[in-house]
């Protein structure tokens, strides 16, 4: 059987792995932007072919699929599904994974999330307020100068998110100024009418829940948890995430049953919501982003049409079940016919940047690694290729992170081999990497424990989800 | 004694000046006769003055800088390439700043002293550094996605709503910039915790020295119960230090827990005042007890430490005049006896009338029914650590400098 694969980064090198090793023997065809090693590796040794072109353009994807005439198809990153990769595909004929671009529109408008979760009272939502002129935003930010998140309204490549905590009201002058002003710079990242989403702020630990669907069934993989801030100790601006830890179990340490379940059920009422909205039943991933808060528990920080990257690094290596045949009884609607393995041990992914990630783009691209796979493999560790390209035999930068480190065992000694492993990569740039992930889960267990006080008091007292700010001008919002 | 900050954006829309102003206020416990900062926009301008935190005006502008508030003049201190503040002793500073500004590592290795210190550089990076020893406390910390912060304790990072992440590691150096957070062990860690971080430097809602402040308050309070339990209808501390010693030492026992003191006018810690007229009237003016609180009663007073004893003997004679039927003088640190080195403000011997006088001669001159130190092994105790120093205690310094 043949699969055609669009994307090019270390989600998609862990997606082509499992395909590539899979028990029923598919061969593996690939449209990247540029060569990614790891899904070059996986296309030869399948007997595929591996293509290079603008994953976005449909004609493009059209082409590769006449060329390859796949059986079914894959769709790694969330861009291509917002271009309608997906349904160039279903239009050829081909079974895919990957929500159609009406569905995917869930993780593309944060705006059309938002109000799709009011409209059906889907449980762990924030209230909100968009914008469509800057001005009106910064003057909503300096009359209400709460605490609050500042997005742009819609998906610019996982930028310009601005979170302010505003509990020291002598310093809510500064912050707020600081808010205002970036609130031009993500608007002006923004094409449509509406420019800027505020939420309401809320705290607690992250994770993500994976689910699959082929519109009927839903299938949820382990959580995972995703680093956000760039720099060891978690301080640093926001990153496409720096890493990632999944398990023990299908948990993660500091989630119970009870919130795992609850996390599964927003999900599935939010992707039925969809359906309903669009008119046809949303079919791929869709993973809520949550976060564990007194508000509401699980509450929804926003969904991705897709696995997370780098959470998919940490989640496939521990299904010890074929990976690659669930995501072709996905495309094929036959999910009730999956089963799941997970294993007990927990996974690290530790990412690898080059010095000027995530800030200085520029000097983070064009520079050389090189590394020893089978040696790191040796010393437990798995590598997943991500922006990095193959050219001429070396290995060059594409300004983001190039390399997903995961080792398997409890979250110490994941650790500790990765500590190992990093120290087998060269280049000729400084490294940007985390030691710390898999190191604080003590941490965001105390963080969970809580939140859990207050959001289980809230349901004592019926008051879930219940909160609002007042201003004098504005009134109660 | 001093408290020190660090802070950067990681982007130029920031202006940092009000976050660094209100991380020293929230350090300003830690000494406040001079407090200085330097800020960081194209160039590196500075304000220094002999006031505390809260009155120093500076109208400087920058993405990135370092304050100090602390008992020593003239920090931070900077020439064009390098400014550092520093908590501890530091010799030879300016040559120190010199040697920075060519190779840091270098500097950190050959620097003579006992400290912690932060560096900013004109190329925008915050550098921490805590020496081998980690007699001074340093941690690490974060502002959401906007700014990293270097800091003596904690709580410069929660009162402008960030958050701590951890301590900076005896012997290492961090490095924040807008690229990256680095981190590089300099030397060997060859830890002597202050121990007066623990009985009254750092604040009860400190974490310092690995250990949670309170928390080890309270332990001591408890050890002191054991050490000596005195058959007393009350205890009370003196504030803000000393509360959970009594805490601690009520609980232990049974006592009552009344609070004996209320204040007038800012917390100013008496021990550090040098004219002793001001001490006297300092202590008074500051520190009010509530009769209803000790009348009748037999009083279990408990402090910190004791240098001259001139505060506590004013604070006797108030209970006394306030018809308290005794006091118990209870002090929830070994005796000071002798001068601290690195840089905590521990008279010579001469004026330490622990290190001159009986333990019965002491309690004549307070007027006190009866005294009791806590004992070496019972600080040991309650810390539960055995790598500290305990220098000013028994004239044993981890450190030569
Ligand atoms: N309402 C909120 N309250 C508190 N924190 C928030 C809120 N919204 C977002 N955040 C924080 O900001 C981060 C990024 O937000 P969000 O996921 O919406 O943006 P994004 O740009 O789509 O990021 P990415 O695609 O990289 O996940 C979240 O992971 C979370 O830490
Ligand atoms: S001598 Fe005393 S005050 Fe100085 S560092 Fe040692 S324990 Fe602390
Ligand atoms: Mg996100």
């Amino acid at each position: 059987m043949k699969v055609l694969l669009v994307g090019d980064g270390a989600r998609e090198h862990a997606m082509a792995e499992a395909l590539a090793s899979s028990p029923q023997g598919y061969r593996v065809y690939a449209l990247s932007s540029y060569v990614n090693p790891g899904i070059r590796e996986a296309v030869n040794r399948t007997g595929g072919e591996y293509t290079q072109g603008n994953i976005n353009s449909r004609e493009e994807v059209a082409k590769a699929i006449k060329r390859f005439n796949p059986d079914f198809g894959v769709v790694g990153p969330e861009d291509p599904l917002f271009h309608g990769v997906a349904d160039e595909f279903r239009k050829n004929g081909i079974p895919v994974v990957g929500p159609n671009m009406a569905g995917a529109e869930i993780e593309r408008s944060k705006v059309w999330m938002r109000q799709l979760m009011w409209k059906y009272r889907i449980d762990g939502r924030l209230r909100f307020r968009s914008f469509t002129s800057l001005e009106e935003a910064s003057r909503f930010i300096v009359e209400y100068g709460g605490s609050v998140a500042v997005k742009p309204a819609e998906q610019v490549g996982g930028k310009g998110v601005k979170v302010v905590a505003d509990i020291q009201a002598y310093l809510s002058n500064e912050k707020r100024r600081a808010l205002s002003k970036s609130v031009d710079e993500i608007g002006s990242l923004v094409k449509n009418e509406v420019k800027i989403i505020i939420e309401e702020k809320v705290d607690g630990p992250e994770y993500t829940l994976h689910v699959l669907t082929d519109g009927h069934t839903f299938l949820p993989l382990p959580l995972a948890q995703d680093y956000k801030h760039a720099y060891q100790d978690g301080i640093g601006p926001e990153t496409g995430g720096m890493g990632s830890v999944s398990g023990p179990g299908r948990l993660l340490p500091f989630i119970n049953e009870e919130e795992y379940e609850k996390t599964l059920k927003i999900v599935q009422d939010t992707a039925r919501a969809i359906g309903q909205e669009t008119g046809e039943s949303y079919r791929g991933f869709i993973s809520g982003q949550m976060m564990l808060t007194e508000l509401w528990g699980p509450t929804v920080i926003e969904f991705y049409s897709r696995m997370g990257d780098p959470e998919t690094s940490a989640i496939i290596p521990r299904i010890t079940s074929d990976f690659g045949y669930l995501l072709q009884l996905t495309a094929e609607e036959r999910l009730t016919q999956a089963k799941l393995e997970v294993r007990m041990e927990p996974s690290v992914v530790r990412a690898v940047a080059p010095l000027g990630y995530p800030l200085r783009r520029d000097m983070a691209t064009g520079k050389e690694i090189s590394l020893d796979v089978k040696a790191m493999r040796e010393k437990g560790c798995l590598v997943y290729f991500g922006s990095i390209s193959y050219e001429g035999g070396k290995l060059v930068t594409k300004g983001s992170r190039a390399l997903e480190l995961v080792a398997l065992g409890d979250f110490e000694e994941s650790s500790r081999k990765l500590d190992g492993c990093i120290k087998m990569i060269s280049a000729n740039t400084e490294l940007v990497y985390r030691t710390d992930i898999g190191r604080t889960l003590g941490e965001q267990v105390e963080k969970a424990e809580i939140v859990r006080y207050s959001y289980q008091n809230r349901i004592r007292r019926n008051s879930l989800g219940v909160s609002a700010d007042w201003a004098p001008n504005g009134g109660l919002w | 004694m001093a408290g020190i900050v660090g802070l950067l954006a990681f982007d130029k829309v920031w202006n940092i000046s009000r976050f660094l102003y209100y991380s020293m206020i929230g350090l300003q416990h830690r000494g406040y006769a001079s407090s200085g900062v330097v800020m960081l926009n194209q160039e590196m301008r500075s304000v220094t003055r002999d006031v505390s935190p809260e009155d120093l005006e500076f109208q400087l502008e920058g993405w990135a800088g370092i304050g100090y508030t602390g008992s020593r003049r003239g920090y931070p201190i900077h020439n064009d390439e390098v400014a550092i503040v520093v908590d501890g002793v530091l010799r030879e500073p300016e040559n120190f700043l010199k040697t920075f500004a060519r190779d840091r590592e270098r500097a950190l290795e050959e620097a003579k002293g006992a400290f912690s210190l932060i560096a900013m550089t004109r190329d925008g990076e915050i550098v921490g550094y805590r020496d081998e020893t980690g007699v001074r406390p340093l941690s690490l910390g974060g502002f959401g996605f906007d700014m990293g912060i270097i800091a003596s304790e904690p709580v410069a990072m929660s009162v402008i709503g960030g958050d701590f992440r951890r301590e900076v590691m005896p012997g290492e150096m961090v490095t924040i910039s807008s690229l990256n957070v680095k981190s590089t062990q300099i030397k060997e860690p060859r830890k002597a915790y202050c121990s007066i971080e623990y009985v009254y430097q750092a604040r009860i809602d400190s974490v310092v020295n690995e250990s949670n402040v309170y928390e080890t308050r309270v332990r001591i309070g408890e050890q002191l119960a054991e050490e000596k339990p005195i058959e007393a209808d009350t205890v009370i501390g003196v504030p803000d230090t000393a509360l959970p010693f009594a805490v601690g030492y009520s609980r232990k026992l049974g006592l009552q827990l009344d609070l004996g003191f209320t204040r007038t006018g800012s917390p100013i810690r008496t021990m550090l005042a040098s004219d002793s007229f001001l001490k006297i009237v300092g202590v008074q003016l500051k520190l009010n007890p509530i009769k209803s609180a000790v009348f009748g009663k037999r009083v279990v007073l408990i402090d910190d430490s004791m240098v001259t004893g001139t505060t506590l003997k004013n604070t006797i004679m108030s209970l006394r005049r306030l018809g308290a039927k005794e006091v118990h003088v209870l002090i929830g640190s070994p005796k000071l006896i002798s001068a601290c080195p690195y840089g905590i403000e521990v008279p010579e011997d001469k004026e330490l009338i622990a290190a001159n006088l009986s333990e019965e001669e002491i309690a004549k001159v307070l007027g006190a029914d009866s005294i009791h130190w806590l004992s070496l092994e019972g600080l040991s105790r309650a810390i539960s650590k055995s790598t500290l120093c305990t220098g000013c205690m028994t004239k044993r310094y981890p450190k030569v400098i």
